[in-house]
């Protein structure tokens, strides 16, 4: 990938076509950008949802008590819990780990954080991404103005 | 004269073609580059477990219990699988970028001919 600093020098030599090719490419790239951010802003969510759960469901609160299991989105069977001291974890590409609460909920904080992590590295990436279109942008107001004018 | 406007025609297809073909190799690329991830993301994680640790396997609609040993051989296994992947599509990426030079190339040679 180019890096921004090589892009400024060339930008004045563009011709107004290339130049708008060239917005055209860092428009979709902030376009990607973005998207991937709301998918890890949604995946950190969903994480502090389940350390939520284990917290507030998995306890010695809820030990005896009846609850309702999801089998289908419209049917539900009553259930008690097997054990409030274990839950299963799922850590990816389809295993499934047994911890103890409080493991589970210290693996799921470690995970937002590794997500928190990648938001900022995304964040500061659409800001540059943001500034190089909008310089961009400029240039090529600046040419298509002297284009029209000389012509 | 129609010739050579045909040819490059049939030039520029070619060259449609290999784009077309370079995205979904790159694509493909970074699927595998997230399965990597995700692999050593499970490997660490089994790291830091006990070895009485129970470990399921989500096969079909079942969980399994699966031995810790076993588990963290499959899943080194998995990652040597896609690390050797990952390289030859990469050796694919740049066959694809050298033809597609080429491709380019003869496009502006005819072009500067016409």
């Amino acid at each position: 990938m180019a890096a921004p600093q090589q892009q400024q020098i060339d930008l004045s030599t563009l011709s107004v076509d290339n130049l708008a090719a060239v917005k055209k490419q860092l428009d979709d790239e902030l376009e990607h950008l973005t998207a991937s951010f709301q998918k890890l802003r949604q995946a950190q969510t969903r994480f502090r949802e389940c350390i939520g759960a284990v917290k507030g469901g998995v306890n010695d609160v809820n030990a005896g008590k009846t609850l309702l299991i999801p089998l289908t989105t419209s049917l539900f069977v009553p259930g008690t819990l097997s054990s409030t001291e274990n839950v299963l974890v799922d850590v990816g590409t389809g295993y499934y780990v047994e911890k103890t609460t409080k493991d589970a909920i210290s693996f799921y904080n470690a995970k937002v954080d590794q997500l928190t992590k990648s938001l900022t590295e995304i964040e500061k990436a659409v800001q540059q991404k943001g500034q190089n279109v909008r310089l961009v942008e400029e240039v090529l107001r600046r040419k298509a103005l002297a284009g029209s004018s000389s012509s | 004269m129609a010739d050579s406007q045909n040819l490059l025609q049939t030039l520029t297809d070619e060259f449609q073609n290999l784009q077309k073909d370079l995205s979904s190799v790159v694509e493909a690329r970074q699927k595998l580059e997230s399965q990597l991830q995700e692999n050593k993301s499970v490997q660490k994680e089994f790291a830091g477990l006990d070895d009485n640790a129970k470990i399921y396997k989500l096969v079909g609609p079942v969980l399994l219990k699966q031995d810790k040993t076993e588990a963290v051989m499959n899943v080194d296994k998995r990652l040597e699988f896609i690390e050797a992947e990952i390289k030859r599509i990469e050796g694919q990426i740049t066959e694809l970028g050298t033809k597609q030079e080429k491709k380019k190339m003869e496009i502006l040679q005819l072009q500067s001919q016409l």
